[in-house]
């Protein structure tokens, strides 16, 4: 300690250096941490949420569907320029209402939208099939797809 | 601590930054611990 | 006699000068590399090399005697740039780019994973964005204003103005406020913030707890003799 007048930085006085050497391994702590987290996080949400089986796209309508609760709703891409936002005036969004509102929606599990998706095919391919089957004998009814394969979109 | 030879001024100083550190800190742990207490409570 | 050591005394002291901003620049500009890279988020690995290498050049330089900035004003400034570009993106993605396919895709599964503030009720507002309760207030009142205000103090406080310091000082308090307020509001309203959310409290405060630039550089900036910021 006697020589740590030569090595304290411009601006460290003798009286600070203990707590400015705390302060440098706290910053260099955050800096590397930001550093990390900001590489990082874009990838692993992408995997948990289905990429790359579901495109960027899908996974964007999944959320919509699932935020205001409503199947039929896609995800706009490109969105129209001075539009109204995207979900002005929905009416379908499930809440406990009150004085602390509490939304409805489930928890999404690890790669949890592409069961979701699939699932929700897989009933729109049995109700088709469904119907088909009493609009007359048509030839076949739609076979059911294998919908455990990621399909291309089906709109 | 160490060193005698600080000002009285430099010791005040020293002594509300650390004070002003642990209040920080202290409020966020609290909210911390306040949300941690409602995640047990609301199953959320 | 004197005149002549004196006339070469100030030369060897303008030689000194010159090259320690020399060697003072050669390390900004690695560092400065290494910032823009770990502003952006997604090429931060990219950065940190860079910006390591440039901290090691600059420490070389104030072992071999050059006067050199301090390596905590080097440290402090440029991590208040890194996070506030950091948080930048993400609220201007939020108050501008709501409805582009990142914001809709990246900011909904960030929402859906620590803070359902980004998911619940997403784009519903005529502004369009975040929904929650008081959400959107924080969002322009810390993006065009703190977050701006902190970033040109940065650049002014790295090179050692005394303005820069000053307005470091202010900006950081700013944070303080922000992130009491912040938190405060996140935990009035926390049904909104964590019902239905992957990882809640634990994972949101994993994931930001490592913005507290601003509490780590208050006890510094208070504490650093002002002497070494000029005007």
């Amino acid at each position: 300690m006697k020589d740590s007048a030569k090595e304290l930085q411009p601006g460290t006085t003798a009286a600070f250096a203990g707590m400015h050497q705390w302060l440098q391994r706290g910053l260099i702590v955050c800096l590397v941490a930001l550093v990390l987290e900001g590489a990082l996080t874009f990838p692993l949400l992408a995997i948990w949420y289905g990429w790359p089986t579901l495109s960027l796209q899908q996974i964007c309508s999944e959320f919509e569907k699932i935020r205001f609760n409503d199947e039929s709703r896609e995800c706009k891409y490109p969105y129209p320029l001075f539009a109204p936002a995207e979900g002005a005036g929905q009416t379908t969004a499930q809440d406990t209402w009150g004085i602390q509102p509490r939304p409805l929606y489930q928890r999404v599990e690890f790669r949890g939208l592409i069961h979701r998706r699939d699932a929700r095919l897989a009933r729109l391919a049995a109700a088709a099939a469904a119907g088909a089957g009493e609009r007359a004998e048509q030839p076949a009814p739609a076979p059911a797809r294998p919908v455990a394969a990621p399909q291309p979109p089906q709109n | 601590m160490k060193n005698p030879v600080i000002s009285e001024q430099d010791r005040r100083r020293r002594r509300s930054m650390i004070v002003f550190q642990i209040v920080a800190y202290g409020f966020l742990l609290t909210m911390f611990l306040i949300q941690l207490h409602m995640a047990s409570v609301r199953n959320w | 006699m004197t005149t002549n050591t004196m006339a070469a005394g100030a030369g060897a002291y303008d030689t000194h000068q010159q090259r320690s901003r020399a060697a003072q620049w050669r390390a900004d500009k690695w560092m400065m590399v290494g910032v823009f890279f770990m502003g952006t988020a997604v090429l931060g690995l990219i950065g940190l090399p860079f910006f390591l290498r440039g901290l090691s050049l600059q420490m070389r330089a104030q072992k071999a005697g050059f006067t050199v900035r301090p390596i905590m004003v080097t440290l402090i400034g440029y991590l208040v740039a890194v996070d506030s570009a950091l948080n930048s993106l993400g609220w201007a993605l939020d108050l501008i780019g709501n409805h582009t396919l990142l914001a809709r895709v990246f900011l909904m599964a960030w929402g859906n994973m620590f803070d359902g503030g980004y998911f619940w009720h997403y784009n519903e507002l005529w502004i369009g964005g975040a929904s929650a309760p008081g959400e959107k207030a924080w969002v322009v009142a810390l993006l065009p204003l703190m977050f701006s205000m902190r970033i040109a103090a940065a650049i002014a406080f790295l090179q050692m103005k005394r303005w820069g310091q000053q307005w470091l000082v202010v900006t950081c308090w700013f944070g303080v406020i922000a992130w009491a307020g912040y938190v405060t509001n996140m935990t009035i309203f926390a049904d909104v913030r964590y019902a239905g959310v992957v990882f809640p409290v634990v994972g949101w405060w994993l994931y930001d707890i490592f913005y507290i630039t601003p509490f780590l550089a208050i006890p510094y900036l208070h504490t650093v003799n002002r002497e070494i910021f000029s005007d």
